[in-house]
């Protein structure tokens, strides 16, 4: 009975890398470490029903097809599609990222990551200023104050705290939570903000005029400060703006409340431009909270291989990127793409109305393990093997540290990345013919 | 005096990237020529026949060689990028991307404007007649300087992030913007007869002037007097204090 | 067996004093040989240029670079030399390419070849993020690779040096290295990492790491003797501290003087100092600033156990990328530029800043005419490596525009004579008529590289050498460098051929193939008592203080698609 240690994590963007993982008859029957997220995957797959055979779409029914006649079904999509948009690719392996980007480039299409819904913004904020950063181990190890920004770990990175920050006992912050001011700042009063030392709630979309009242307080401009910002009194900025001054090591997380509320990735840059004014006065840093296990690798791995980090076209041969132009919303909604590849992504969940009436009109491919709102609309479905349990494969923590996840037990099911590489294959073997 | 007519065959989805089409580009090219031109359509170029019908009347220098759009193009994309003389007239809708980079010339549209209309435009004149989009005479992804010359008037409401990064030329709105217009501005001059949500954020130089309502205004300006600007008196503001800004925000 | 005979290749190999003869080079299964069969395939070289293919000893190519690619989207389409730049669609032999400054890995690969080179280290892998590096290297085509690790503020590292505990530093260097699967050691502003972990820089050799109680200065010898005890084919590699502040040149002599006493058991350098152009600056301040090299050449000519590279500035746009954290945020404030920064846990600090070096600013003509000034000073061009720390200087694209700069005194007049008086003042380039030669130039683009990092297969084309080679389009006995130094540049911009290890990989400037390239990595071998001493102190580290389990920290074989693994053997 396999007991396999230090497994990674393969749910959110913690990326836990002290998973104890117990295998019995290829199964994982029991896990030690994980979070409840992290539970709901390692054991909650083999609750879930897979997509057992690929299919194809016909007469307005999916009907089970050799691996081969979907690959040859996908693959004849593709050439002969003037706009695919291929979306998803942030619940596997960089590997499987790599072939997927190769093969949007040799098709000419478009490929966007879930960070089209995410931290897409996070990206545009970082071209305007910069990513100041560090790695989750220096909070750990120094940070004696902790800013959460629209973000509630308690819920979404529910490890985060412990391993990382609120909680966690480091070389010079011996005391663990005592060690630290842990101030939560949002729209209303979370879970997390209940553990924290100082709550500061802000009104709806308000963000960016607390971002630059803190740094107006902290470049010494406290004349232009109003008496209330964002809902809350000039007193509570100074406050909180002496609170990060003062600081011998700040770091501010920050979530969905400042990338997706009003003027969006303008949030994430003023939090960048508070960063560096703030490392006037003392060290501070700021991460991202990342949902998806390896949204960041996409970012990493498509930064190297295309010079941009999502939403590139590659229409006219060679990568082309503009988020309002080329995500994959962008040209959903717009009703651009004549095809669409969907892997390790939930578009017919969590994409507007309009963008999904328009994936029901155009030949959807779905590369997934699981059936999901998707495969409703889905022409060609592929089953694919899950990462990190059933493949191995590189993954990038919220903090761009990568790791390797494991395989954890056998599989029939293909790979993200072999499926890829048989479509590129195929395609070229199409497009030769031709 | 060349006269160009490009009437849409039919309506297309996948956008045509026109940035071929210029008065630089047609001038002195017969309707053959014009028709045979590439456009990309997609992941694959196909000859602009294929999708207007062209008429041709004349031929001159790209300064007096007028191309006039008939029909919605609102799926057609870079009309006008790059051109340094000539007119462009477009009536009905247009797609992102008109007049990108444009140096000279003009161009109007009587139709409503997609997204990023004029951006890092250097000289020239682009007039609206309908509503803009987002990134109005913005800048390009990554650069601290976008527009810096030529004038986009508006004759309409525009949405988010009017002049982005703008360091030159001027923009004028009849109507109302969205969030954040002028942002990171390093010169140049916004006149908004509507209202504005958070205007000049990290403005480092250049004039905004708001007739309308201002929303939300940033805490990073200073009070300073009034300004008086054609007889109306504004509230003046200095800022952005944390871009150790000079610029000058006028509101109502 | 696949044979080749390069028939009238002018050759210049220093390696073997050869200077500009012609003569034909036998190759066979990618190796120089002695002689070839008739059934060998022909390549003309015309009587042109030919030398063994470059190799740039320190490049930001892969890893940090990513986080400027990022930060810069604008650079993509940057097309400042074309051929060498900007976007370039996809073909049936070549991958898409973008970028200028921090063009995408394929593009790397590329246009490294296309200039003639054929091998490259990256300048600063960290232990923690070491994977990332090798994902890098993997998409990075045709090109050998190697690469140094981190160490200069590492937690572990300095507890030893501290607690005088020099064989289980060696011990803990060794493993580091096995981790990162790195080639060499590398020391960034020694101590000033660890500083800015609290915003905090060290301000000379002497002044200790807060908490941690050691100097720069222990930090430094602490390594260099694990080095020389590990037997390491490198020495330790150094970014001095005080970058980039005027009045740097004399911590710079004086970390160059401390190595005087270090004696490699290996027939190399005892150090390696790198991008010397940012650490040879004289003044107090930027109003009194002006060239240091003098001083610094001076030094150098009277100095044989170490070697240098230039970090020449190319005009225009750059990136600077480093794990000398406080210097980018430093340069972000004063430029009112974008900064990035990432410190690594326990281990050391980085960040990228863009900016623009101008001839109009007196400040960027003084670092331009630095880089030349210590080409010209230093009288021995085997001590000497040409780099422009791409892209902090600038990108590697502009390395045939850099050659001009050595070669021809008339185009560094041309350049000079756009420069104000504040500069003039501040330099002493133009009072220098010195000229490098081809022979010279190879020197310090491929043949010095063979001994600095002990890889005699390299950079020379000796009989049993890897059959790497580049051939120019200059006819050497027709052409005057001095004058035509346009025609130079254009024909180092785009070799006639470039073969690596026999395969003809660039043509007339064209690629032509793009087989996967090596990655050397060093794996020293330590005795099992020490090392498991060493084991039990960093599984404390781990177990306390990273976020990263230990059993995940080393770097997997599957990265790696072409490892050589160069041994070393420590002497306890």
């Amino acid at each position: 009975m396999p007991v396999i240690k230090d497994a990674v994590c393969s749910l959110c963007g913690s990326l836990c890398d002290d998973i104890t993982v117990t295998v019995e008859d290829n199964k994982i029957t029991k896990i030690e470490n994980a979070c409840i997220l992290g539970h709901s995957k390692f054991v909650g797959m083999f609750e879930h029903d897979r997509i057992e055979k690929p299919m194809i779409r016909k007469e307005g029914e999916l009907v089970p097809v050799s691996y081969e006649e979907a690959i040859e079904a996908a693959s004849k999509i593709l050439v002969n599609s003037r706009r695919t948009l291929s979306y998803g690719w942030c619940s596997t392996s960089c590997e499987a990222i790599s072939k997927a980007i190769q093969l949007a480039e040799e098709t000419g299409s478009l490929i966007d990551s879930t960070a089209n819904v995410c931290h897409g913004p996070s990206a545009l904020a970082a071209q305007e200023k910069g990513a100041p950063g560090a790695s989750l181990g220096e909070i750990k190890n120094r940070a004696d104050v902790i800013v959460f920004w629209g973000c509630n770990p308690v819920h979404a990175h529910p490890r985060h705290m412990s391993r990382y920050s609120s909680f966690s006992k480091g070389f010079f912050s011996t005391k663990g939570r005592k060690s630290r001011k842990m101030v939560v700042i949002d729209v209303r009063k979370t879970d997390t903000a209940k553990l924290a030392d100082k709550y500061v709630e802000i009104e709806q979309g308000s963000d960016l005029l607390l971002i630059t009242a803190l740094r107006s307080a902290v470049n010494g401009h406290e004349d232009v400060i109003p008496e209330t910002v964002a809902g809350i009194s000039k007193e509570e900025v100074l406050e909180l703006a002496e609170t990060l001054k003062n600081a011998q090591f700040s770091c501010i997380f920050f979530g969905m409340g400042v990338t997706q509320s009003r003027s969006k990735y303008k949030n994430g840059d003023g939090v960048s431009s508070l960063i560096s004014d703030l490392n006037q006065h003392s060290k501070a840093v700021m991460i991202g909270m990342r949902g998806h296990y390896n949204v960041t690798g996409f970012g990493q791995v498509a930064t190297w291989e295309t010079g941009f980090p999502m939403a590139i076209d590659f229409a006219r041969g060679f990568p082309y990127y503009n988020p309002g132009e080329t995500g994959a919303n962008d040209v959903l909604v717009r009703e651009e793409a004549d095809a669409a590849i969907i892997s390790a992504a939930d578009a017919g969940a969590h994409f507007p109305q309009k963008a999904v009436r328009h994936l029901a009109k155009i030949p959807v491919i779905q590369i997934d393990p699981y059936a999901n709102p998707t495969t409703e609309l889905a022409d060609v479905v592929i089953p694919a093997a899950v990462v990190g349990i059933e493949a191995e494969g590189t993954a990038y923590r919220m903090d761009a540290i990568p790791l390797r996840m494991k395989k954890l037990i056998d599989t029939e099911f293909k790979t993200d990345e072999q499926i890829a590489k048989d479509l590129i294959a195929k395609v070229r073997e199409l497009k030769e013919g031709a | 005096m060349q006269a160009v007519k490009l009437s849409l065959k039919k309506a297309n989805k996948i956008p045509i990237e026109a940035d071929t089409v210029t008065p630089d580009n047609l001038a002195g090219k017969t309707k053959e020529e014009i028709e045979a031109i590439p456009v990309w359509y997609g992941n694959g170029q196909c000859p602009l026949g294929d999708f207007f019908t062209v008429e041709v009347e004349g031929s001159d220098s790209a300064e007096n060689t007028k191309i006039v759009f008939e029909g919605d193009v609102s799926r057609v994309k870079r009309i006008g990028q790059g051109m340094s003389a000539g007119e462009i007239e477009i009536n009905g809708n247009v797609d992102m991307h008109c007049g990108f980079g444009m140096k000279g010339g003009k161009i109007v549209i009587n139709g409503d404007a997609d997204s990023w209309l004029g951006c890092e435009m250097k000289g020239g004149e682009i007039i609206l007649n309908g509503n803009a989009t987002y990134y109005v005479g913005s800048g390009y992804r990554g650069e601290s300087c976008g527009m810096r010359g030529g004038k986009i008037t508006i004759n309409g409401n525009a949405k988010d992030y009017l002049g982005e990064h703008m360091c030159g030329g001027e923009i004028l709105v009849t109507g109302n913007v969205g969030l954040l217009p002028a942002i990171s501005n390093n010169g140049g001059t916004i006149v908004i007869e509507g209202n504005a949500t958070m205007p000049a954020s990290e403005m480092k130089n250049g004039t905004v002037i708001i007739k309308g309502e201002v929303s939300d205004l940033l805490p990073s300006y200073k009070e300073d007097g009034t300004e008086e600007v054609e007889g109306v008196s504004y509230r003046k503001f200095v800022g952005d204090v944390n871009a150790g800004g000079k610029g000058m925000l006028l509101v109502k | 067996m696949s044979e080749i005979l390069i028939k009238n290749a002018n050759v210049c190999d220093p390696a073997q004093a050869i200077n500009c003869e012609t003569m034909d080079i036998c190759i066979r299964d990618g190796k120089i040989v002695e002689s070839v069969s008739e059934n060998a395939k022909v390549i003309d070289a015309g009587g042109r240029l030919t030398m063994a293919g470059g190799f740039d000893g320190h490049t930001h190519s892969a890893g940090k670079i990513n986080v400027g690619r990022f930060i810069n989207p604008n650079d993509a389409r940057k097309n400042l030399v074309p051929g060498l730049s900007g976007p370039e669609a996809r073909t049936e032999k070549t991958r898409a390419q973008v970028g200028y400054n921090t063009p995408n890995t394929y593009a790397i690969g590329y246009r490294y070849a296309k200039l003639g080179y054929t091998t490259i280290c990256e300048a600063a892998i960290p232990l923690l993020a070491a994977r990332h590096t090798h994902e890098e290297f993997k998409e990075i085509p045709i090109l050998d690779k190697m690469g140094l690790s981190l160490f200069g503020s590492n937690w572990q590292v300095m507890e030893y040096i501290r607690d005088k505990e020099p064989e289980k530093l060696a011990a803990y260097v060794a493993w580091g290295l096995k981790a990162s699967r790195g080639y060499g050691v590398k020391i960034v502003n020694a101590g000033g990492g660890e500083a800015w972990g609290w915003g905090k820089n060290v301000s000379g050799l002497y002044d200790p790491v807060p908490n941690f109680d050691v100097t720069p200065a222990e930090i430094l010898m602490g390594l260099a003797e694990a080095n020389e005890k590990l037997q390491l084919p490198h020495s330790v590699h150094v970014h001095c501290n005080n970058l980039g502040k005027p009045g740097n040149y004399e911590t710079t002599i004086e970390t160059m003087k401390m190595f005087e006493k270090v004696k490699p058991v290996v027939d190399r350098q005892a150090l390696h100092v790198t991008h010397v152009q940012f650490n040879a600056y004289a003044g107090t301040s930027w109003r009194d600033f002006e060239t240091g090299a003098p001083m610094v050449a001076d030094y150098l000519n009277g100095a044989d156990h170490l070697t240098f590279d230039l970090g020449q500035v190319i005009f225009g746009p750059a990136v600077t990328m480093t794990a000398d954290g406080p210097v980018e945020y430093a340069n972000s404030r004063m430029l009112h530029e974008k900064w990035s920064n990432q410190d690594i846990e326990l281990e050391d600090a980085s960040g990228v800043v863009p900016l623009s070096y101008s001839p109009k600013s007196f400040i960027n003509a003084v670092q331009w005419a630095i880089g030349i000034e210590l080409a010209l000073l230093v009288d021995d061009p085997w001590k000497m490596m040409f780099t422009t720390d791409s892209p902090n200087g600038g990108s590697f694209v502009n390395y045939p525009e850099a050659y001009t700069y050595l070669m021809s005194a008339k185009k560094r007049e041309q350049i000079i004579s756009g420069f104000g008086q504040m500069a003039l003042d501040r330099m002493v380039l133009p009072g220098l008529d010195k000229e490098l030669s081809f022979y010279e130039l190879a020197i310090m683009t491929r043949s010095m590289q063979s001994k600095m990092y002990s890889r005699p297969e390299k950079g020379n084309l000796k009989v049993g050498s890897d059959a790497d080679v580049a051939i120019y389009d200059i006819i050497t006995s027709d052409i005057d460098p001095s004058v035509e130094h346009e025609k130079v540049k254009q024909a180092f911009s785009g070799a006639t051929y470039t073969l690596k290890d026999g395969k003809v990989v660039v043509k007339d400037g064209k690629i032509e193939a793009t087989p996967m390239g090596r990655t050397y990595w060093v794996n020293a071998k330590v005795p099992a008592d020490i090392d498991s001493a060493m084991q039990k102190d960093t599984d404390i580290k781990f177990r306390k203080y990273y976020t990263v389990s230990k059993s995940n920290y080393m770097v997997e074989d599957s990265y790696l698609p072409i490892p050589v693994e160069i041994s070393a053997e420590g002497e306890f």
